[in-house]
């Protein structure tokens, strides 16, 4: 099997010609049919053209024209009417479809005829900056004399002035509109008098705990607005989710004309689902998905091929940018065919892998999640995804990177030996049939609400009974001025505390405060890349390999405190790989009650996360080559929960070990967190779950055969004394600093949360247990005895109210 | 589903129509109100406490509802005709007749629209004496009253003299004229920022350059018993909420004696750059 190194054993399969994505997907169905479990054709589809408008200003016409643009796509000519008709207008249509033209052309518009300004909001920085830079071509290929700018915390000061007065299109996002813009809406006056367009783009990403938090920032926004009485359209667009047009309703709480078909001509898309060949038939151990992402890479930019890889973390886009480097830019005088790109690098690396990219002087590009949203990199011809990306939704956009107009585009989708990814691969058709996931949004959660009543009360006093959203606004101005930050004199409410209400309230919640990362290589002190908060305790311990463009840096000094890692260049054969875990901990139990034999409490826990120390791991033949010890502060959460349990004397009557009880829990978790995140209208990471000991002795997590590993407090894997006490417990908390006040509704619904867990797993068609039920379960599994769906309706059972 | 979206079609099915209209909630759940004064608890320590004090005098006439104003004329150096304002690069002298010393005192330092000043001090020179007059608001609803008094203070010929005005006090007055809809009174005014000048002069000399360091240095002020400039927005909160006047007379006091430095510092610039 290992005859021939990996490295030139598929080079047959090299196309001679560059060619199109249908050509490479016959050849790999051909020579790797066994690795290949499903294999279908999107098919491509005719554009469908309109004529420009007649009603567009000459020089606008003029200008498109002279940008190459003779005609429009169907949904842009509709979007042009929908919109001159007055309507807020979604459009929904795939990646690279022109859907920045839907709002260009009426703001533009707006802009030349009636001196309208428009606020453009992006959910990152690189995309408004695309924006800019396309408008500002737009704008000299015409002469139209729009000034388009784009806002955020790199503006600097003196710039900031004359933006707010001559700025036409502000390009900006949510935080900068939370945090800067509307807490000094009088200094944007002139602005706000003239704003005809709000283009919020992107909407699919605001959702949860971030979209509620969107959603009520665009409540002030239009506060504000009336203030100086103006009533902006908005313009949303997103990629294809499940219910946009409900989504973009909600956001804006206001009717929306929906444009759902998209008129640009795409070629036929052919999905391959990959599972790494079986290495280890007796440990039934498959090939690393790594090694088969970078060979089918390597095959498509040796054919020609632009392509792009996406993985899930940002030292998977490292290890496999250093895999295809090794490949096609060993040679260092000629320039570099392959980049990545992920959060993290510099914005003037990013923006340089754009240019090259675009200008198609790079040939493949490994990717966070980070391009999975419109940063404009031009045409793709194919796209590897290595791993399933969690959701339906996030498949098809990261797919939809690849498609050019006429040719046929390949995309690829390599299973991990995450059990979620093993149950894809095997049960396609979860996948084919499955719609994209629903976009949720809870402006109204009460925590969510009262902070952005108190941002609205600071921007302008609320009078009588006037409402905020859908609700009412006096109950909650009663409560703030209690607080002391407001005063009530006659039927106003008006700010008093000496305090800046929006810099406390982070969209994101996200703890701030970046880490840089300082070269200090033969004496250089250079800062190198940033990392965020919460991705440093995993990335830059001290003693990790700390890769840039796959260049591998040492980090020997983490200052926790600064925010600060002082790496130095290195030359090893490995990367490192951090562990980490999560337990819980209760620490007030503010209600209990009867749960059919066991019990359901909520309250406050204690959530921590953990880095205890890190593997290292050998470049190619992925060898364990050694652990180092890591020595971080927990990243810890308090927060609330619900949480059910069993007594010992129950769970050894009803199962014949306690594999089986940890087994049945971790499945009855996965399913109770299913229903619960709806039920709370939640985002799954806004909600978690947990499997752990009652009295934190102890947690659960699923091993890599998807079966509850018990693991000590050290995080290391455990075994309990057959005499020692057993009360599994499972816990649904809020995964929001503070808790977003989840935990209660959830307790109030605990009988029917577990009866619809209970009908959830019954009507599931699934033999053993599948994504949608219990969790993802191994081919093993499906056959067994007793398997992990059984086991979970066993632990249901139990606690169904008698 | 969310929850706005289910209203929503709800009242479009109602009302069959596309408009929204606004639901009324009558009230809070008593649950919801508990969490969140438990959340404001543990986030802001405990709440407000209501006052009621018997020392609520403040100095002046009651101009308007809730507004007061004094006025006192005083012998307080005798500026030249002229004031050389080389200093502040204006190369025209300007009248003694056309200046208004002016100085805020504010809810706070946080900036933004959540800021308001509430009490206005100006002073200028009328036939050679100095006279110096004070608004303060003692509710709210006053604060439009003083702006419009105070607007009727300026014309198009004043010029402004102040210390740190130019970044503080007049963008400050700005958002509240434009808060309460009127015509900005500062707009277009010259505008003598005297920190500027003392600073290029003694900056790197002096500790800083603080009003009170300049005064102390340049005309020997030395301060009694005054109210820090910190300790204003509580004492004016505490009148509001029905406590005790005398800190915000206090504060009345340190606003006067702010003015009074502001015109000796000028006159001590415009000296100087003559020499």
């Amino acid at each position: 099997m290992n005859a021939l190194p990996d490295r030139y054993a598929s080079d047959e399969l090299v196309l001679r010609d560059p060619s199109d994505g249908r050509t490479l997907a016959q050849r790999l169905s051909k020579r790797y049919a066994a690795r290949i479990t499903c294999a279908f054709v999107v098919p491509g589809r005719e554009g469908s053209f309109a004529p420009l408008p007649d009603d567009l200003p000459p020089t606008l016409t003029h200008a498109l024209r002279s940008r190459g643009i003779d005609q429009l796509y169907s949904h842009q000519a509709e979007a042009w009417s929908a919109t001159q008709s007055g309507a807020h207008v979604a459009i929904v249509t795939p990646t690279a479809s022109g859907k920045s033209l839907c709002y260009t052309l009426p703001v533009i518009t707006a802009a030349m005829t009636q001196h309208a300004k428009a606020l453009y909001l992006f959910p990152t920085k690189a995309l408004a900056q695309d924006q800019v830079a396309e408008l500002l071509e737009l704008n000299q290929a015409g002469a139209l004399g729009v000034k388009a700018f784009t806002f955020d915390g790199d503006t600097p000061g003196d710039a900031r002035q004359a933006i707010r007065l001559h700025g036409d299109i502000v390009v900006s996002n949510p935080d900068m509109l939370h945090q800067a813009i509307l807490p000094h809406h009088t200094k944007w006056a002139q602005f706000f008098e003239n704003l005809r367009y709000v283009v919020i783009d992107e909407v699919h990403t605001y959702r949860g705990v971030f979209g509620s938090h969107v959603a009520n920032v665009i409540r002030r926004l239009k506060r504000v607005c009336a203030f100086y009485g103006v009533t902006p359209q908005f313009i949303l667009c997103s990629a294809t989710i499940g219910n946009p047009k409900e989504h973009a309703e909600a956001l804006i709480e206001d009717a929306v004309t929906a444009i759902t078909e998209s008129g640009a001509p795409t070629g036929d898309k052919h999905v391959l689902l990959w599972n790494p060949p079986v290495v280890n038939p007796d440990l039934g151990l498959r090939a690393s998905a790594r090694s088969q992402t970078n060979r089918i890479a390597r095959l498509a930019i040796k054919s020609g091929m632009k392509t792009l890889v996406f993985a899930q973390s940002r030292t998977m886009v490292e290890v496999l940018t250093k895999y295809l480097k090794d490949v096609f830019d060993s040679d260092p005088r000629k320039p570099a065919r392959i980049r990545a790109y992920r959060g993290g690098y510099l914005p003037k690396e990013r923006r340089a892998a754009e240019r090259e990219m675009r200008a198609g002087t790079i040939d493949g590009i490994v990717s966070t999640s980070a391009l999975e949203l419109g940063v404009d990199i031009g045409s793709l011809d194919v796209v590897v995804l290595n791993g399933y990306p969690g959701s339906v939704a996030a498949t098809w956009q990261r797919f939809g990177r690849a498609g050019r107009r006429q040719q046929s585009a390949l995309g690829v989708l390599v299973a991990s030996s995450d059990p979620l990814d093993q149950y894809l691969v095997r049960h396609p058709e979860f996948f084919q049939g499955a719609p994209p996931e629903h976009a949720r949004i809870q402006p109204d959660q009460p925590l969510i609400l009262l902070d952005h009543i108190r941002c609205a009360a600071f921007e302008l006093p609320f009078i009588g009974d006037e409402m905020f959203g859908t609700e009412i606004a006096a109950p909650w101005l009663d409560v703030l001025g209690e607080e002391g930050v407001l005063h009530r004199e006659g039927d106003r409410w008006e700010w008093i505390a000496d305090s800046y209400p929006a810099i406390a309230v982070s969209l994101r919640s996200v703890a701030d405060g970046n880490f840089v990362v300082v070269d200090r290589t033969s004496g250089r002190q250079t800062i190198i890349a940033e990392v965020d908060y919460t991705a440093a305790p995993v990335t830059l311990y001290e003693g990790a390999i700390h890769m840039i463009q796959s260049v591998p840096y040492q980090v020997e000094r983490l200052d926790w405190e600064g925010r600060k890692a002082y790496v130095t260049r290195t030359h090893v054969d490995y990367y490192t790989d951090a562990i980490d875990y999560t337990k819980l901990k209760v620490l007030d139990c503010f209600d209990t009650s009867n749960a059919g034999c066991g019990q359901a409490h909520h309250g406050e826990v204690h959530v921590v996360r953990r880095v205890p120390g890190y593997k290292k791991i050998r470049f190619y033949s992925h060898e364990n080559i050694g652990y180092g010890p890591v020595n971080l502060p927990d990243q810890e959460l308090h927060t609330t929960a619900v949480w059910w349990q069993l007594a010992q004397v129950v769970l050894n009557a009803a199962f014949e070990n306690r594999q089986q009880a940890l087994d049945g829990f971790l499945g009855a978790a996965y399913a109770l967190h299913i229903v619960a995140t709806v039920a709370v209208m939640a985002e799954a990471r806004d909600l978690q779950k947990s499997v752990g000991s009652g009295d934190g002795a102890w947690f659960v997590s699923a091993d890599v055969t998807g079966r509850g590993q018990i693991r000590g407090t050290d995080g290391q894997p455990a075994t309990l004394a057959p005499d020692a006490p057993f009360t599994p417990t499972v816990y649904l908390y809020d995964a929001f600093p503070g808790g977003i006040g989840q935990s209660e509704p959830l307790f109030n619904r605990r009988e029917d949360l577990v009866a619809q867990s209970v009908s959830l797993i019954e009507r599931c068609d699934c033999r053993g247990g599948c994504p949608g039920c219990v969790g993802p379960v191994l081919a093993a599994d499906e056959d067994a005895a007793t398997t992990p769906k059984a086991l979970a309706l066993r632990v249901l059972a139990l606690l169904v109210a008698l | 589903m969310s929850v706005a979206v289910d209203r929503l079609r709800l009242l479009r099915a109602q009302a069959g129509q596309v408009t929204i209209k606004k639901i009324v909630k009558p009230t809070m759940p008593a649950n919801v109100r508990l969490l969140l004064q438990r959340h404001a608890q543990i986030k802001h320590g405990s709440g407000v406490a209501t006052l009621s004090s018997r020392d609520r005098d403040m100095a002046g006439d009651e101009i308007a509802p809730g507004l007061r104003y004094t006025e006192v004329f005083m012998d307080w150096l005798q500026p030249p005709p002229w004031i050389d304002t080389t200093f502040a690069r204006w190369i025209d002298p300007v009248h003694h007749g056309r200046l208004l010393h002016f100085d805020t005192e504010t809810t706070g330092l946080a900036g933004g629209t959540g800021t308001r000043a509430f009490m206005i001090g100006a002073a200028d020179w009328v036939d050679g004496r100095f006279r110096l007059r004070q608004l303060t608001i003692t509710s709210m609803a006053a604060e439009v009253a003083m702006l419009r008094v105070f607007a009727g203070w300026l014309n198009e010929d004043t010029v402004l003299v102040s210390y740190n005005g130019k970044s503080y006090d007049a963008p400050l007055l700005s958002t509240r004229y434009r808060l309460a809809r009127l015509q900005n009174p500062l707009q277009g005014l010259g505008h003598l920022d005297l920190l500027h000048p003392v600073r290029r002069r003694w900056k790197g000399e002096w500790n800083n350059c603080k009003l009170a360091t300049a005064e102390r240095q340049l005309l020997g002020v030395v301060r009694e018993d005054d109210l820090p400039g910190s300790e204003a927005p509580a004492a004016w909160l505490t009148y509001l909420r029905g406590g005790s006047a005398a800190n915000l007379r206090r504060v009345a006091q340190h606003n006067a004696q702010d003015l009074k430095s502001l015109a000796g510092i000028l006159l001590h610039l415009a000296t100087m750059s003559q020499t």
